[in-house]
């Protein structure tokens, strides 16, 4: 017999790690597998050009949850998250600039709209109350709606009467964010285009949806969910890149007893009748557990990782028609000096925030428009950040790293195009020169490029059709609907095997929560009086 | 002066509907309609001597079965009329997928389309039928206020839930799950073939500033399928004379109940004393007191046209400027020398063309690209047309001797009421957006212009104008996912009370939505009912 565990989990994203620091916690004997040779998943940093490192995909750390930090003690272990200040919106005739200054931010909005920089102020107080209201949402485990048990339906009759307590405003605005688009929505309070179409891309980051599109206004609240968490600070660049999260709760992991093994890519879940009794290696290194966790998205646990057969007809079914669509792509940027806008010439503090390349809800709505019809956006939004600007250590001295996140880059390319490895570096220059147009000297500042596609995302991260959240974040595939209809609960029709990344509630980004939740759950199933603890 | 119990505010059928119930109850009820004639929006227009034209609407097959039944409407002259055929798409090439009341030979149909979703139809329609039953009961329920939680509510919730349970745990997830989804996604489950998938989707953009990638349009198509034996082919039900004629019968009913309708009497406000509404002054200055006003308009023209802005209060008046209107409906309505050939039709060339005749649903891309113009404030270049020929089931539409042989009525989109490239005021807009029409059906309908005898054609300004619909939306505000149900027209005033006393809503404005219906009218009286102690 090989060596058994209590549980193996399979992926070595951030998710994964922070399953298994939790139940190494409790005192499981519990085994990380990584197929790559990094540990971090999405959540990584690699130095791609010599000196020069990158956090290769995801880029700024978004909601980690304060009690992941708290509970892990992640500080400790090399967790620093370093301020992003403000957003910079350069245009082709001016800029909008908006600062964690409020007065400061205030006096801009002032320059465009001065009835915009008064709603600005009651938009925000209530943002905040509306954030407060769904932050709970972000840590219960989603009830089954057809389901006679009453159990689970508890915390969701607990927020009901939250909700019922909640001030007529607060309710009409949580109506409008969960059914509106973000660029309707912000219709209703703003009238400065730019700030309306770069508030809105907040709302479809990772998303095939367009700022128009109904479902991305609920986005808008992640802003403010941050700030609640006030001196956790939720949002901001991690010291050392993203792979630094990652590397923080993989020490948190080790310290409470977890094994990780990198390069160590699982070939299948082994299933003995009818319930996961570990997984197989690439290698043919059999390794048993009690419990299998998939970190990995549904698709590849399901369908890849399973033989034939074991699934439900039905729950297969579901999986099959689980959207992905893959919109989003990624370049990175060494630079051998510093951007230089034509609105805003120098190096001044506004490279020190997020730069966003959304000047009009038109540019938003017109690269969605490129993308519905399968091809990558003429003139993308684009987030960019420069991190060796609060990180110095990233780059040689002197030198920058850019990251720019650009959408929309649909993972199914019009056939005509010949796909996406015909296509790569025709998509880099169209996201180097839409920057150009506004900081015309960075074309002649890059000694480096890296251009990601969402094949190369599906390839190096094993991102199904390269969707950044593990599957689209659509109205229909959220909560209780995460993955599968009645199968939200991170326990899975396979007896044993468990699911608890992006795929689940609540999402992606480094939240780290799906994977908590996915680790409580499976502890709570093994508490005396419930189901014995298999051998 | 008199004091009547209810006054009814707009005779279009909602109101009429509504004033019916009332009258029978025994309220003394005044219906007041600015125009000369009732039905407003659901009339039928004389085109030419002898040559009448729906209004607007064309169709009545979602007409409540209970309206028909309770206000006895068969005695009161309406007849109905449904053909064996449902819709005509026309394509080009000279063909055409026809879907007809018989399932069966709708399944024949699709086969030369494809064998895999000739296959898939049935249970996609028994599906459509399954769930717009249950969209009929909701659409008959008065929605719940979270601020205001009444034993009613409980009873609403119990028989929906019971409805719910109906479906089966399977179709109850599904339900949940397809309710906020994009109609192409919806079609795309079950159909491959791309025009198939147009066909059966179209509904769900019918008259709605969303394209069929937009989320929520199922919610819509489920909605659209509420009427009786719609199904996957949707209803096509004509009134014998013309909507114009379902209004006769209704108010025709209001009086035989004791009621009273006027014509010609334009409101001009909404009086109020201490917070609470009491009347009614119209334009020429005659004041009208009731114990009830109830408004047939859409919620702007209600809150902003006919109150007081310092009985709303500015919150309120701002959340009532803000509900999603985006007329995209134009309106053409044409007299023929004699029936127009579509080679499309093959066989049964005048059989096929009694249903709805769609033009431009050929792909769901191609309805897509359709309303992206719209998007811009621009007019498609190729529109969705949705055309009926009512006269070859109806003899009374078209007199003996009369200059034409046949009526045809087309609404057409998207066609916004908000344009960038103009104004619908300048001169030559109006023919120009018929030619734009013709030019649609020429293209599908070779000859057709050369048959035109007479022309009529409103624009989305004109629909404003003429019917008082603001922004030209047929559905008194979009029935997106963000305007829906309890949230129709905004929280607190979907349960038919309008945020001051004695004012309620009976129009499309409220749930369940647009649509000649009657639902809102009656869901709205069983409210003022119970207000006034009646029932």
């Amino acid at each position: 017999m090989s060596r058994h565990y209590d549980a193996v989990v399979i992926g070595g994203g951030h998710n994964g790690l922070t399953s298994a620091a939790y139940l190494a916690r409790a005192g499981w004997r519990v085994l990380v597998l990584e197929r790559r040779h990094v540990l971090g998943g999405a959540a990584v940093t690699e130095e791609i050009v010599p000196g020069y490192r990158f956090s290769v995909a995801s880029y700024v750390v978004s909601l980690l949850r304060p009690e992941i930090i708290r509970e892990l003690d992640l500080p400790r272990h090399g967790y620093e998250l370093l301020p992003l200040d403000g957003t910079f919106t350069p245009l082709h005739d001016g800029y909008l600039w908006r600062t964690d200054d409020h007065a400061q931010t205030l006096r801009e909005l002032r320059r465009w709209s001065r009835t915009d920089a008064e709603a600005y102020e009651d938009y925000g107080r209530l943002m905040f109350e509306m954030a407060k209201f769904i932050k709970p949402i972000l840590s219960i485990v989603p009830p089954d709606p057809t389901s006679l048990d009453p159990r689970p339906l508890l915390p969701l009759a607990s927020l009901a009467r939250t909700f019922q307590q909640l001030p007529r405003e607060v309710q009409s605005t949580f109506i409008q964010l969960m059914t509106m688009s973000a660029a309707d929505f912000l219709d209703g309070w703003f009238e400065t285009d730019p700030l309306k179409a770069t508030m809105s891309a907040s709302g479809i980051i990772g998303t095939f949806l367009g700022v128009r599109s109904p479902g991305t206004a609920y986005v808008l609240l992640h802003h403010y969910m941050g700030e609640i968490d006030g001196a956790f600070r939720a949002w901001g660049l991690p010291r050392g890149g993203t792979g630094a999260v990652s590397e923080a709760i993989a020490s948190a992991a080790r310290e409470a007893g977890a094994e990780i093994r990198t390069e160590a890519p699982v070939a299948r879940i082994r299933l003995q009748g009818g319930r996961a009794t570990g997984v197989v290696l690439e290698s043919g290194e059999e390794i048993g557990a009690s419990v299998v966790l998939s970190s990995l998205d549904a698709k590849v646990t399901f369908l890849d990782l399973l033989e034939p057969g074991a699934l439900p007809a039905e729950f297969e079914a579901d999986l099959r028609r689980y959207k992905f669509r893959g919109s989003s792509g990624k370049v990175n940027l060494a630079l051998d000096g510093l951007p230089d806008f034509r609105c805003l010439p120098g190096a001044g503090e506004h490279l020190r925030g997020a730069i966003s390349i959304s000047p009009s809800l038109d540019h938003m709505e017109r690269a969605y428009d490129d993308a519905k019809y399968g091809r990558w956006s003429r003139r993308p939004y684009i987030d960019i950040v420069i991190p060796t600007l609060v990180d110095p250590s990233m780059a040689p001295p002197g030198k920058h790293v850019m990251s720019c996140f650009v959408q929309y880059a649909p993972y199914h390319l019009e056939p005509s195009l010949g796909g996406w490895d015909a296509n790569r570096e025709a998509f880099g220059d169209t996201v180097v020169e839409t920057i150009a147009e506004f900081a015309p000297n960075l074309p002649d500042i890059i000694v480096g490029r890296q251009v990601l596609t969402p094949l190369d995302i599906e390839r190096t991260f094993g991102l199904t059709e390269g969707n950044i959240f593990q599957g689209e974040l659509s109205l229909e595939q959220l909560f209780f609907n995460r993955p599968v209809p009645g199968w939200a609960r991170y326990r899975t029709p396979v007896r044993d095997l468990w699911i608890g990344g992006s795929a689940t509630h609540p999402g992606g980004g480094i939240m780290g929560a799906p994977g908590r939740i996915a680790a409580l759950e499976i502890l709570r199933s093994r508490r005396p009086g419930r189901r014995s603890r298999a051998a | 002066m008199t004091a009547w119990d209810a006054v009814v505010v707009g005779g279009g059928h909602n109101g009429l509907v509504c004033a019916a119930y009332l009258a029978r109850s025994g309220l003394r009820t005044l219906v007041l309609e600015r125009r000369e004639e009732v039905g407003g929006a659901a009339g039928t227009t004389e085109l030419l001597p002898g040559v009448r034209v729906p209004a607007l609407a064309h169709t009545v097959g979602r007409l409540r079965p209970s309206v028909v039944r309770d206000l006895r409407l068969a005695g009161h002259g309406l007849s109905l009329l449904a053909p064996d055929v449902r819709v005509f798409a026309a394509q080009p090439d000279a063909r055409g997928l026809t879907l007809w009341a018989d399932r069966e030979r709708s399944i024949d149909e699709l086969r030369r389309w494809s064998p895999a979703d000739a296959e898939a139809y049935a249970a996609f329609d028994a599906r459509l039928q399954r769930f717009g039953r249950f969209m009929a009961r909701l659409g008959g329920a008065t929605p719940p206020d979270p601020k205001d939680p009444r034993v009613a509510d409980a009873l609403m919730a119990a028989r929906l839930g019971l409805g719910f349970k109906g479906l089966g745990r399977r179709e109850g997830r599904e339900l949940l799950r397809v309710l906020p989804m994009a109609v192409a996604d919806f079609v795309a489950e079950a159909f491959e073939h791309d025009t198939v998938r147009a066909v059966l989707a179209v509904r769900g953009v019918r008259q709605v500033a969303m394209g069929p990638w937009s989320a929520g349009t199922t919610a819509w198509l489920l909605t659209d399928s509420d009427a009786a034996q719609a199904g996957a082919a949707g209803e096509t039900v004509f009134a014998r004379g013309g909507p114009g004629a379902l209004a006769q019968a209704l108010a025709s009913a209001v009086r035989a109940a004791g009621g009273e309708v006027r014509t010609g009497a334009e409101v001009a406000a909404v009086t109020s004393r201490a917070d609470r509404a009491t009347g009614v002054a119209l334009a020429d200055g005659e004041e009208i007191e009731a114990r009830a006003v109830v408004s047939g308009l859409d919620p702007k023209r209600t809150l902003l046209g006919l109150l007081d802005p310092v009985a709303i209060g500015p919150t309120l008046a701002w959340r009532t400027s803000n509900l999603r209107l985006p007329g995209v409906v134009a309106k053409v309505n044409l007299a023929l020398a004699e029936l127009p050939d579509f080679p499309g039709t093959g066989a049964h060339h005048a059989e096929r063309l009694g249903g709805r005749i769609l033009v431009g649903a050929t792909g769901v891309d191609d309805l897509e690209r359709a309303f992206d113009a719209a998007k811009y404030g621009r007019l498609s270049e190729s529109p969705l047309l949705e055309a009926t020929i009512p006269s070859l089931l109806d003899d009374s539409l078209v007199a003996e001797g009369a200059s034409a042989r046949h009526v045809m009525s087309v609404i057409a989109q998207w066609m916004p009421y908000h344009r960038r490239d103009g104004s619908w005021d300048d001169p030559g807009e109006r023919d120009a957006l018929g030619e734009r029409v013709l030019r649609a059906l020429e293209a599908v309908a070779p000859g057709i212009g050369a048959l035109v005898v007479a022309r009529q054609v409103l624009t989305p300004l004109d629909l404003e104008r003429e019917y008082g619909l603001t922004e030209g939306h047929p559905l008194h505000g979009e029935p997106g996912l963000d305007q829906f149900f309890a949230w129709r027209p905004f929280l607190g005033g979907a349960r038919y009370r309008l945020p001051l006393d004695g004012l309620s809503l009976c129009s499309a404005g409220a749930h369940p939505g647009g649509g000649i219906t009657g639902a809102p009218g009656a869901n709205a009286a069983r409210e003022v009912m119970a207000d006034l102690g009646r029932r």
